[in-house]
């Protein structure tokens, strides 16, 4: 029996895009694809070497964080109900990147403060004592107090910091 | 003398309260040998239908005990090293709930409330603050809905009675089913429930800090006049505290809550004379956690702390810049759990935002 993918790479023909990534990857040496001259050509074909020139950077290759690679299956996914010839995996996941560029241009994050070796697990500790706070520290400490309940607010009392 | 007051969470133990007085004993002999099941549909054979309920019931008793009775006593906190005694009057009149809250060591302070409005009194400096309060404090319990309590902790209670501030109570142990939150072992008291001590435990069994009423008057013995404070303050200075509620998800942020912690608060609110800055509060119905987001100058002034991990007796903190924001996470949760919440919370600016 035949799978979908099967049925949908036999039945339809290959779209000029992909004859033209195909070109651009080495793997049909010789016939310029149709269709490059035209302005939409000429647009894939800008677009499919700015990818590659992303990809190709280091200062891009950051990891990307769990929500971003959520987005980014999601997106692959969306983009694998369409079309999905075996043979050319690379570029649906191009596809599905740029779409995943498409919903979130840049997402930032925080920068950790341990460096690779020590294995981040050094806790500072503040001090318990009443007065010995930071003022920035107490701030934080009684606006926490205030909106977040009774496990916070057992110590009510020792942190003074409000009305300054 | 006790009317109901108005309800700031969702009580659901409160029909169930209703339906069956008394029912407190048997719901801590049935808890006694049974493990709150989390998805008791599932569950197979004789097992009463709502054991998870009762052990939010529990715990709803406890709080409405702290709402509704007339008590006044000391009770004493412990962290480490440091203790502290506060008085406390809680009285119920026809207008609701008053309450004084007085700090006996230290620096003086004193907290009145009447229902939502709170004036803390700061002599030092003449001044009234004036805060909506949010949720309860000692002897309450609760934070928020109590209803998906038992899916993230084990709730039981002990046979055995125990002995605080000179009256029987039976412990409640709530034990979390993750690494995400700590325990927590309390004593409510036999007769009414309300709540005579509250440990919190890590995840050794340890206990991080520990509040016990040293000192308990209930009821008739309770003396309105305590109600009054001390201080003459009418020609102190009043401050509002400000607050205006935010939508920092609409602004870009994006932060993971831990499992079982929901969004209970989301407020822009000035602190300690400084720029403004957003509150979001999260809490899974016990422990709470505020993340506070403010800009980042990138000037001199690097008073932003802590930078990384920290502790602060019970409290764990973790600061950390994303984007032009110095992002500050703090709870009574474990470290690694703020840690976590730090590091996969996004900023993601809008496109052609305004």
């Amino acid at each position: 029996m035949r799978t979908a993918a099967e049925s949908a790479e036999t039945a339809e023909p290959v779209p000029w895009q992909e004859s033209l990534s195909a070109w651009m990857d080495g793997e049909t040496p010789g016939a310029r694809p149709e269709g490059l001259s035209t302005p939409a050509g000429r647009e894939a074909w800008e677009t499919y070497h700015l990818i590659g020139d992303v990809l190709r950077n280091p200062e891009l290759a950051r990891g990307p964080s769990p929500a971003l690679r959520q987005r980014l299956a999601q997106a692959i996914e969306a983009e694998m109900t369409i079309v999905a010839p075996r043979r050319r995996p690379l570029r649906v996941g191009l596809s599905g990147l740029a779409v995943a560029a498409a919903v979130a241009s840049v997402v930032w994050m925080a920068r950790p403060y341990f460096s690779a070796g020590d294995g981040g697990g050094e806790v500072q500790v503040m001090a318990d004592a009443a007065g010995a706070d930071a003022p920035a520290l107490r701030d934080y400490l009684e606006a926490h107090r205030q909106m977040a309940g009774p496990s916070a607010v057992r110590q009510v009392s020792f942190d003074a910091g409000a009305g300054r | 003398m006790a009317r109901p007051v108005a309800m700031r969470w969702p009580m659901v133990g409160r029909a169930g309260l209703a339906a069956r007085p008394g029912a407190g004993m048997a719901v801590l002999a049935l808890l006694a040998g049974m493990a709150a099941a989390p998805q008791r549909a599932q569950a197979a054979g004789p097992q009463p239908p709502d054991a998870a309920d009762d052990a939010v019931v529990l715990l709803a008793r406890i709080q409405q005990a702290a709402r509704k009775l007339d008590y006044s006593g000391v009770f004493t906190y412990q962290q480490g090293q440091f203790i502290q005694s506060s008085h406390v009057v809680h009285v119920i009149d026809g207008t609701g709930e008053r309450e004084r809250l007085e700090v006996l060591d230290g620096q003086p302070r004193e907290y009145l409330r009447h229902n939502d409005e709170v004036q803390c009194l700061i002599p030092e400096k003449k001044t009234v603050l004036m805060e909506q309060r949010r949720g309860d404090r000692f002897p309450g319990l609760l934070l928020g809905d109590p209803k998906a309590l038992s899916a993230y902790y084990e709730i039981r209670a002990e046979d055995a009675p125990h002995r605080v501030a000179g009256r029987e109570c039976r412990i409640v142990l709530i034990e979390p089913r993750d690494a995400h939150r700590y325990g927590y072992r309390l004593c409510a008291d036999t007769e009414t429930s309300l709540l005579l001590k509250a440990q919190t435990l890590s995840g050794a069994g340890s206990v991080v800090e520990q509040v016990a009423f040293t000192s308990l008057q209930l009821g008739a013995d309770v003396q309105p006049a305590q109600l009054a404070s001390g201080w003459k303050t009418r020609d102190w200075k009043v401050q509002q505290a400000e607050m205006q509620p935010v939508d920092l998800a609409a602004r870009g942020w994006r932060v993971p809550a831990p499992p079982g912690f929901v969004q209970v608060l989301e407020v822009s609110r000035t602190m300690g004379g400084r720029k403004p800055v957003d509150q979001l509060v999260l809490s899974d119905g016990l422990a709470a956690i505020s993340v506070f987001i403010e800009p980042y100058y990138d000037s001199a002034r690097s008073d932003y702390q802590p930078r990384g991990a920290a502790r602060r007796g019970a409290i764990n903190l973790y600061g950390t810049r994303i984007a032009d924001y110095w992002v500050t996470v703090l709870g009574e949760v474990p470290g690694d759990t703020l840690r976590q919440l730090a590091e996969s919370t996004e900023y993601v600016p809008l496109a052609g935002g305004r």
